[in-house]
């Protein structure tokens, strides 16, 4: 509570205002009693020490406010460093001026007290001093004749007679008053001019003991106050020696003229000698008042400089504060306005700004917020988008790319954004004609555009639906291209399994019910004709009829292959053991070791697998059958049958893979490998692989086929562990190409990476 | 210093002596016609046994002594009485200004008889009646603050 209390009067203008009017009320009392007033002369102490104690309040709040300062200089808070400066700078204003001004008023001090004393003056008083007492002198010496003489005319008169003779005396010689006494001191008689005056005044016993020794006195006694008297005093002759010693005292008045003179010199030489005593203190005492007013406007001047750089400092520090508020990104700061001069509209203008500066602020955020809001709406597109898009900005540089788009080309498109879209078959040779013909249509500078676009990709053979658009940007000129592609592949790969299936299916319709009646012809035109002829007829008939029916026979197996690969499957799922239905399967194939060898791996810790075991069978008798086929001609066949466990990215899955010693597959049929009537075989239906993609997709499996390393061709199947089998075909082949897409995804970089090891 | 009061007619009177001495700058100063000031405090308390003694009467006399230049003489002013005398030489008049006598203090009425009464006096240059500017530095220096001790005696009421 004190500390505040004393900030506040340390700091507030009225209370120091207050003491300043008071100190200058007192200094001007102060000054009047220096002048000799009798009024303050009694005041002065309490008015010297009123002004002191007001002068130690002025420095301690000047100590107090010097503390501060200092204090906050250290600190270095806003304005301080300016508060001292100006500070300063007052308080030199003030200093400077004032004591120059006390400098010289010390000197006129000192030089007019001195002024007042001069040799001529001392010497021309003292002069008329003593021209007085000469004057007095001449007059008293003849009053003492005069009182002498009067003594004479006594001597002979006894004392009982001396009071009529002193009336007649004093009238005649104009006395004032006569006194007739003993040397004791005993009055014998007396006479005044003053009727009132009963006690004579009796002269002092200096003047007795003088008188003893035989001496006559004379001199001027100031009797009362401006008023003297010269006074005599004469021993009566006395003819009688033993007679007692008997004095007469004559008080004759000085004329008033000469009074008057006399007391006016004395008091002008009273006053000059008392104001030589005086001289040392009346300069003490008036440079004392000097140095105390100037001390105090000294004082008020430093303090009215703490005030006033605070004040002035005040709003330049607000904006100081509020400039490194704004400057640290706080726009809300708003300054109190003090005053209506430059500064108080400097501190308007400075509102005025950071509150415009927050408004466009605030709009920037919002419109971005706006700007993320869509972008990422439009992300959440793209990202959910089957369809892969590509922007490109004018110079053909890769703005975006969605996820789509990174699966479909199997490129990690996040190291393209920002580089021209050729930097896109930098790494992928692949995509080089991807890249061509997206830059011949920018080229071709057409508003919009399709087309397919073959890849061959580490998947394989991919086919693309292309489209382009131009972005529409500022002033009509297009701002880049949009280019929306799609992986249709698998839809025209779908497409051509289901013209397959019912190419199959319609020929097996169309050709099953005539083989039946032409075989049955041909068995009965044999049972009839044939003893009937003779032996070389016999024989041609025999052996035309061996071959229709032969023939017929082949073609009901092929029927019964289309019909196969056309039928809508049935798939009795049951878990099973992979490695048992190999097994079963390969145990018919064995027996011929001589030409056939079987290289046998298969992993002990499969799980279970869902799956058709009948479908299952035909899968493992196409793959062996075919790859006992394409190696049969390379002398011994060596089959490699292997079975793994595969768990990848969350993905569980049985890996089967199937290897021959053969020739290996050519690459351009590579990529349509299990499509029905692909074959290197001169023999078969050409189907046996594609029932096999069938059976693996029924299956919601993936399968591949690839060429070794040395010699001869691997075709790897895999089924996932769990999965819900979509029963009806067309959905499931939907299904199984979709999930394809990630299997496939695995498979590609992998191969990629063999490719890699091979090269 | 000595002092006595002696009871006369129902009325205690005083003699006092006091031995004033004075340093060379008052004499300087009276010499050069500045008027001094002397103050004689006469107290008279009575004695209590248990609480501080209860003061009865308090006298205070003033004289002036000053130095007339034109007839060189020096003149002592009983401020009191009004009673002026002049004396040619300054130890004359200090010794008369020194010699208090039958100074009526106190009516014996105003006393009880029997009980033990204490008086004292004290005599100093009264500064505060010097001229102002020189009462600064009267304060302030040293050979014009004369004063006396307290002179005690006691007398029976």
């Amino acid at each position: 509570m004190v500390i505040p209390g004393l900030r506040r009067l340390a700091t507030g203008v009225f209370p120091i205002a207050a003491l300043f009017i008071l100190l200058l009320v007192s200094l001007y009392l102060m000054s009047a009693a220096t002048q000799n007033s009798a009024e303050f002369g009694r005041l002065y102490f309490g008015l010297l020490l009123m002004n002191m104690l007001g002068l130690i309040t002025l420095v301690t709040l000047i100590g107090i406010n010097l503390i501060r300062l200092v204090r906050q200089y250290h600190n270095q808070v806003t304005g301080s460093r300016l508060t001292v400066r100006l500070v300063i700078m007052f308080a030199l204003l003030a200093v400077a001026p004032v004591s120059v001004v006390y400098y010289f008023s010390l000197d006129f001090i000192q030089r007019g007290i001195d002024s007042w004393f001069d040799v001529k003056i001392e010497k021309a008083l003292n002069d008329a001093l003593e021209l007085s007492r000469t004057s007095l002198d001449a007059r008293k010496l003849d009053l003492l004749k005069q009182t002498e003489q009067m003594s004479r005319e006594l001597s002979q008169i006894p004392n009982e007679q001396a009071a009529p003779t002193l009336n007649d005396l004093r009238n005649h010689g104009n006395a004032f008053e006569l006194t007739l006494f003993t040397d004791n001191g005993h009055i014998i008689a007396s006479s005044s001019a003053d009727p009132s005056l009963i006690v004579p005044n009796l002269p002092g016993e200096a003047v007795l003991a003088q008188l003893k020794q035989g001496l006559n006195y004379v001199g001027i006694d100031p009797v009362r106050e401006n008023e003297l008297y010269i006074r005599a005093v004469v021993k009566i002759p006395e003819s009688d020696p033993l007679a007692v010693t008997r004095l007469l005292q004559s008080l004759y008045p000085v004329s008033d003229r000469i009074n008057i003179l006399a007391e006016s010199v004395q008091s002008s030489y009273d006053r000059y000698n008392e104001l030589t005593v005086l001289r040392d203190p009346l300069k003490f005492s008036f440079t004392l008042t000097l140095s105390l007013v100037l001390l105090l406007t000294l004082l008020m001047a430093v303090l009215a400089a703490f005030f006033s750089a605070r004040r002035f400092v005040a709003p330049i520090r607000v904006l100081a504060i509020g400039t490194r508020a704004v400057s640290a990104g706080d726009y809300g700061k708003r300054l109190p306005l003090h005053s209506n001069d430059e500064l108080g509209y400097l501190v308007q203008s400075f509102n005025d700004m950071t509150q415009k500066i927050a408004q466009a602020r605030d709009d920037a955020y919002r419109s971005q917020q706006q700007a993320e809001g869509e972008r990422a709406y439009l992300r959440a597109v793209l990202g959910r988008l089957s369809s892969g898009v590509l922007t490109l900005d004018k110079r053909c540089i890769v703005r975006t790319a969605n996820v789509a788009a990174r699966q479909i080309l199997g490129v990690d498109l996040k190291g393209c954004i920002g580089n021209p879209l050729e930097h896109i078959s930098l790494d992928h040779p692949y995509l080089a004609h991807f890249v061509e013909s997206i830059k011949g249509h920018l080229a071709g500078g057409r508003q919009e555009w399709r087309e397919e676009i073959v890849i061959f990709s580490v998947g394989g053979r991919q086919v693309l639906m292309c489209g382009g658009a131009a972005l529409p940007g500022a002033s009509g000129r297009p701002a880049g291209h949009v280019i929306v592609f799609d992986d249709v592949t698998a839809l025209v790969q779908a497409q051509r399994d289901a013209a397959w299936g019912e190419v199959a299916r319609r020929l097996a319709h169309e050709i099953k019910n005539p083989l039946t009646p032409i075989q049955l012809s041909a068995e009965r035109m044999r049972h009839k004709y044939l003893g009937l002829m003779d032996a070389k007829d016999a024989e041609v008939l025999d052996r035309a009829t061996h071959t229709i029916v032969e023939q017929v026979e082949v073609l009901k197996e092929m029927v019964k292959a289309f019909s196969e690969y056309a039928r809508s499957p049935h798939l009795k799922l049951l878990p099973l053991d992979l490695n048992t239905v190999i097994g079963e399967v390969l145990d018919l194939y064995r027996g011929d070791e001589t030409t056939t060898e079987f290289d046998i791996h298969l992993a002990s810790d499969l799980p279970r697998v869902e799956a058709d075991s009948g479908r299952l069978r035909q899968l493992l008798h196409n793959l062996i059958k075919n790859a006992i086929e394409v190696s049969h001609h390379e002398g011994v066949c060596r089959i490699k049958v292997s079975t793994q466990y595969i768990s990848d990215a969350g993905l569980e899955m049985i890996e089967l893979r199937v290897e021959d010693n053969g020739p290996g597959i050519p690459d351009e049929i590579l990529s349509h490998l299990f499509e029905p009537y692909v074959t290197t075989k001169t023999k078969g239906t050409g189907l046996g692989l594609a029932i096999v993609k069938k059976i693996v997709e029924e299956h919601g499996g993936v399968v591949w086929a690839e060429n070794l390393p040395d010699n001869g061709a691997a075709i790897t199947v895999r089924l996932p562990i769990a999965l819900t089998i979509k029963k009806s075909v067309v959905s499931g082949e939907l299904s199984s190409q979709k999930d394809n897409m990630s299997l496939r995804q695995t498979t590609a970089r992998k191969d990629s990476s063999t490719r890699r090891r091979k090269a | 210093m000595n002092a006595s009061s002696v009871l006369h007619d129902k009325v205690y009177y005083l003699n006092a002596r006091i031995d004033y001495k004075l340093s060379d700058k008052v004499i300087d100063a009276l010499q050069k016609g500045v008027p001094i000031v002397f103050k004689v405090e006469i107290e008279i308390s009575r004695v209590r046994d248990y609480i501080w003694n209860e003061t009865i009467t308090d006298l205070r006399q003033r004289y002036q002594l000053e130095y007339h230049a034109l007839t060189k003489q020096y003149i002592v002013h009983n401020i009191n009485s009004g009673s002026r005398h002049s004396f040619p030489s300054l130890n004359v008049a200090l010794s008369v200004l020194g010699t208090i006598v039958d100074l009526p203090i106190v009516d014996k009425n105003l006393l009880e008889t029997g009980q033990q009464y204490n008086a004292r006096i004290r005599a100093e240059l009264d500064i505060d009646k010097l001229p102002v500017p020189l009462r600064l530095l009267a304060y302030l220096t040293s050979g014009w603050s004369l004063s006396s001790e307290w002179f005690l005696w006691s007398f029976q009421g």
